[in-house]
């Protein structure tokens, strides 16, 4: 049996949403979806694990609190300058070095992740991608067995799916 | 359910359902006699020729327990400026719940006349170059109208906010209708009138008490830090009520317990940024009449660990410990994080009046114990009729805002 | 310039998409020519750079004891301005304000233009301008190193994280945008658009991650908006000069920069939204909400100076206090009033709920807040300097026509750069918009929408 892509358009990521739960419970699970608009409501239905770029995002905070003293420290240490009679190290000068770098380097690392997970930039377009998916459609691709293709579309129409079209499935 | 404000109009007619009162006669009984024993202690004290440290006592607690309920009465105002309408009626009633202490408070403050000798050093020592504005009678006269006026604005907004057309406001989470005309009048005007009363309480019974120092942020300082123990006080009661609540109390939602864990987050920040922004302008500049009050406290012994534990309670916990979404949505770590909180803010007005009183030693025995019982009494007898009406909002089955987005 | 089509009253996403991508036609003459002005206004200001550079800073009016007066004023300026977008894209975003949706773009734009004018006011200030890497921690035998003990070094580093912190989150709005723009443009334009868009289809896996981290980067940028002010103040309170030493700066400082930059958003959106008739995306109900952020900052403003007089007179500090008069009835003491009737007087008319949703009296308005806000950031600089300690070292200042072309040249830049934004991108967020479709909807119902 080949696999094919059935491409399905909601109007309401409300309808989207009861058509991916309806599939998932199923058991249907190759499912990707397109939206104009990020929708929680259809991020809670494919209940994908929650994005671990803020791990990047709260590395890069911590290397900039450490690099921020790092400069700091590091350069007072190799000049050893009097300025005005203050300390050496005096931590409230430094903690505003800190602090900026903290939300410098915890920005770029979010940033950078959120190219590295999201696969951008994308030079190969996902398959069953349509203008209307960024302008004002919810668009729902499931990959699966011809067999099971009936079932599905009777769902998705349940849904309130819009067009239902089948399509030869394409390597992502 | 429809949420639009013309329909929740209609529904407003029917009354909430009556839940059992949580502040009953055994709180009520309690209180009062911490009340007792506040007061007795107080006295004797005064008798034993104590009254010096007695006094000090009464002012931190008058600041402490004032500043909370006053904040929370704003912070129920600034829900309405800002439209929140996540919680539905229930954050304005608990903001609400501690406004009668306005009034002891009021009372209270104008007691502080049979201390102004162990309070304020300007007394016995006049300066002169002060003295126009640093002398009893207008000082008396200035705060107490404000703390006058500022009771009777509040009592004002809380009467026009208990009305039917505010409380269906609170629940119409569709409407991007504006809140009553009344409330659009008397809601920022509450929050002009805090912002400059507050400020005259700071410098006058504060900062006054070292009149050698000045700080123009010190002002704002203390009505930020009060507004914030205040959304403290109304998260921990949250917690407290949750479990005496009956079963799927607005308190249960995991949504109202983030947003509150979000406020109490998001003030403990602003409070050290104003704590640092003092800080770092007084000690680059090293002007003696201006350090002599940090080091005071900051440098030397024995305020110096009582200064750290301050900011570790109001900022370094919290900061850390409800930055994850979770541990601001578990009732227990937000109500332990606010408690421990609430600790420190009160250690934060000690600070901040007992060294420029007495310098040398802490003076923190049973006295003063019992006194700040005694006014932890009071705030709990006025709370009762406050906190009566939070259960009902809470458990009146309103929708909250926000649940699905 | 033709107008977009206008939207309904009950607008679905495409009629949002129509009138935003509508902008984006080919501009016409009139707009050439504004171009053509703006950028001419920053040759005049480039050449006297290049003359300043030349000949050195004596072109300038600085002369000792006021060393600091138009160009830092005019980074404190620009820096204010660049508050109000972080504002409103990540601060009412994290308190889902309802409203932020159709300006946030708008405002985040002015951001980025308002920061990068701002960067180059401490180069123009320079003189030797080729010396500027000087600031960099790099190794040297001379003795050189930035000291992080100063609040410049402390300047320079938040100034450069704000910019670039801003500018990754404008472009993470951007692209979801753009790739729609992409779908309607043809030809060069769809080249352009594909390759900024990178790709961007709106899958699942890519609005997962996008809305994860942009949620990190609003929280992010929300500390930052009021460090970054708060800084730049402490360029003046770390000094023990009469007028600028006083705690209060920080937070004062931060609340100015919101009040100018709310003031100048609504100062070219209100304008804007007439010629690129988008006056049913951005209605008076937005307008409304916008000017009760600038009311409210005028009265934290207004409390800032009652504060810092009240504590002059109450320190009694002789030299603080005579800084103060002459502050107030010296010889630019026309200025502070100039200053208190724009900043504290006339926002006290946006009480008026009428006034809020009249947007000739708040464009007239907002101007006047800018000029005010201009004003308290040069009473402050120079005007402190000019009688400081010694008075023997009193001395007035007068800015030379070098300093009055690169000041007006900063503003021509800056809507110059604003304007060629506004036709080649998109100036109203389309996702966001759609994301909060349902408020818009409710705002045009309730009689928001209509010429106003």
């Amino acid at each position: 049996m080949s696999t094919i892509a059935i491409i399905s358009a909601f109007a309401d990521d409300t309808d989207c949403a009861h058509a991916i739960h309806a599939l998932r419970d199923a058991q249907i699970r190759d499912l990707n979806t397109f939206a104009p608009i990020p929708s929680h409501r259809i991020e809670h239905a494919l209940g994908r694990s929650r994005s671990p770029t803020r791990w990047f995002s709260l590395t890069g905070g911590i290397s900039g609190v450490l690099t921020g003293l790092a400069v700091t420290i590091g350069t007072t240490y190799e000049w050893r300058l009097n300025a005005g009679g203050k300390p050496l190290v005096s931590w409230p000068p430094f903690i505003i070095i800190c602090f900026e770098l903290m939300v410098l380097l915890g920005g770029i690392f979010g940033f950078t992740a959120f190219f590295l997970f999201s696969g951008l930039p994308a030079t190969v377009a996902a398959s069953g991608y349509d203008r209307r998916f960024g302008e004002d459609r919810f668009g729902l691709v499931v990959r699966c067995d011809e067999a099971d293709a009936a079932r599905i579309e009777s769902i998705l129409k349940e849904s309130n799916a819009e067009a239902v079209v089948r399509e030869e499935d394409t390597p992502r | 359910m429809s949420t639009t404000l013309s329909a929740v109009r209609r529904d407003s007619s029917s009354t909430p359902r009556p839940v059992e009162s949580v502040a009953g006669t055994t709180m009520q009984l309690v209180a009062g006699a911490m009340i007792a024993l506040g007061a007795i202690a107080f006295v004797i004290a005064l008798l034993r020729d104590d009254a010096a440290t007695a006094w000090e006592a009464y002012l931190v607690n008058l600041l402490f327990f004032l500043g909370v309920a006053q904040g929370a009465v704003v912070a129920s105002a600034s829900f309405y400026l800002t439209q929140a309408k996540w919680g539905g009626s229930t954050p304005y009633r608990l903001g609400e719940a501690f406004a009668p202490f306005l009034w002891v408070g009021f009372f209270l403050f104008f007691g502080l006349y049979f201390g102004r000798a162990a309070i304020f050093p300007w007394v016995k020592h006049p300066i002169a170059q002060k003295a126009a504005w640093l002398n009893i009678p207008f000082l008396f006269a200035r705060d107490g109208i404000g703390l006058g006026v500022m009771a009777l604005a509040s009592r004002a907004f809380i009467r026009i906010s208990r009305r039917n057309d505010a409380r269906a406001w609170t629940v119409a989470t569709d409407d991007i209708e504006l809140p009553p005309h009344s409330i659009r009048v008397i809601a920022p005007l509450l929050g002009v009138l805090y912002a400059v009363v507050y400020t005259l309480i700071a410098f006058d019974l504060v900062m006054s008490l070292a009149p050698v120092w000045r700080s123009t942020l010190f002002g704002w300082f203390f009505f930020a830090g009060a507004f914030w123990s205040a959304l403290a006080t109304m998260a921990l009661t949250a917690v407290l009520l949750r479990k005496r609540l009956g079963a799927n109390n607005l308190f249960t939602n995991p949504v109202v317990m983030h947003d509150f864990g979000k406020l109490v987050f998001a003030f403990s920040v602003f409070w050290v940024y104003l704590l640092f922004a003092q800080y770092i302008v007084i000690w680059y500049g090293d002007l003696p009449v201006e350090t002599f009050f940090i080091v005071q406290r900051v440098h030397h012994m024995p305020w110096s660990p009582l200064s750290v534990a301050c900011v570790v309670l109001i900022w370094a916990i919290p900061f850390c410990v409800l930055m994850s979404v979770r541990a601001k949505q578990t009732p227990s770590v937000l109500g332990s994080v606010a408690a421990l909180g609430l600790v420190g803010m009160w250690l934060e007005r000690y600070v901040l009046v007992v060294p420029s009183l007495s310098l040398d030693a802490i003076p923190f025995g049973p006295t003063q114990f019992l006194i700040t019982i005694g006014f932890l009494g009071a705030f709990l007898i006025s709370a009762v009729p406050g906190l009566n009406r939070v259960a009902q909002a809470a458990t009146s089955g309103e929708p909250a805002g926000d649940l699905v987005e | 310039m033709a107008a977009a089509p206008k939207v309904q009253l009950d607008p679905s996403f495409s009629d949002i998409d129509r009138s935003v991508l509508g902008v984006m036609s080919t501009p016409g003459l009139a707009y050439w020519t504004w171009i053509a002005f703006c950028f001419t206004l920053v040759g005049i200001a480039g050449a006297m750079w290049a003359r300043q550079i030349y000949s050195g800073l004596g072109v300038t009016g600085l002369r000792q004891p006021v060393m600091w007066a138009i160009y830092i004023t005019n980074f404190v300026f620009w820096v204010g301005i660049a508050h109000s977008g972080t504002l409103i894209s990540a601060i009412l975003f994290l308190f889902r304000t309802k409203w932020r949706t159709a300006v946030y773009r708008a405002a985040e734009t002015m951001t980025i233009f308002a920061v990068a004018t701002a960067g180059l006011f401490p180069l123009i200030h320079l003189g030797r301008v080729w010396f500027f890497y000087w600031l960099l921690p790099y190794p040297n035998e001379r003795y050189l190193q930035p000291d992080f003990r100063s609040p410049l070094v402390w300047d320079a580093f938040a100034v450069s994280t704000y910019l670039t912190t801003s500018a990754l989150f404008w472009t993470m709005g951007l692209i979801p945008d753009i790739a729609n723009a992409r779908e309607a443009a043809v030809g060069w334009r769809k080249k352009i658009f594909t390759v900024l868009a990178m790709g961007w289809q709106g899958t699942d896996r890519q609005w997962r991650h996008y809305s994860m981290v942009y949620l990190l980067m609003a929280g992010l940028a929300t500390p930052l908006v009021l460090s970054v002010h708060s800084v730049v103040s402490w360029d003046f309170a770390m000094a023990i000069n009469p007028g600028w030493h006083s705690t209060i700066f920080a937070p004062y400082f931060v609340a100015g920069a919101i009040f100018s930059g709310v003031a100048m958003v609504m100062t070219l959106l209100i304008p804007m939204r007439k010629l690129l008739g988008i006056e049913d995306l951005l209605t008076p109900w937005h307008f409304d909400n916008l000017a009760k952020v600038v009311l409210l900052t005028s009265l934290v403003v207004s409390y800032a100076y009652i504060t810092e007089a009240f504590m002059t007179w109450y320190a009694g500090d002789p030299i603080e206090q005579m800084t103060f008069h002459m502050r107030y009835f010296g010889p630019w003491g026309w200025m502070y009033w100039v200053m208190v009737l724009c900043n504290c007087v006339i926002p006290l008319l946006l009480f008026s709920p009428r006034i809020r949703v009249n947007m000739v009296m708040l464009w007239v308005i907002t101007i006047f807040v800018n000029i005010g806000m201009w004003f308290e950031r040069f009473v402050i600089i120079a005007g402190s300097l000019t009688a400081n300690f010694e008075p023997s070292q009193w001395a007035s200042y007068r800015p030379s026509i070098t300093e009055i072309m690169i000041t007006v040249g900063s503003f021509a830049w800056f809507i110059g750069l604003f304007s060629l934004f506004v036709k080649f991108l998109p100036i109203v967020s389309m996702t966001e918009l759609k994301e909060g479709i349902v408020w818009l909807r409710k705002a045009l119902k309730k009689g928001y929408s209509t010429a106003a």
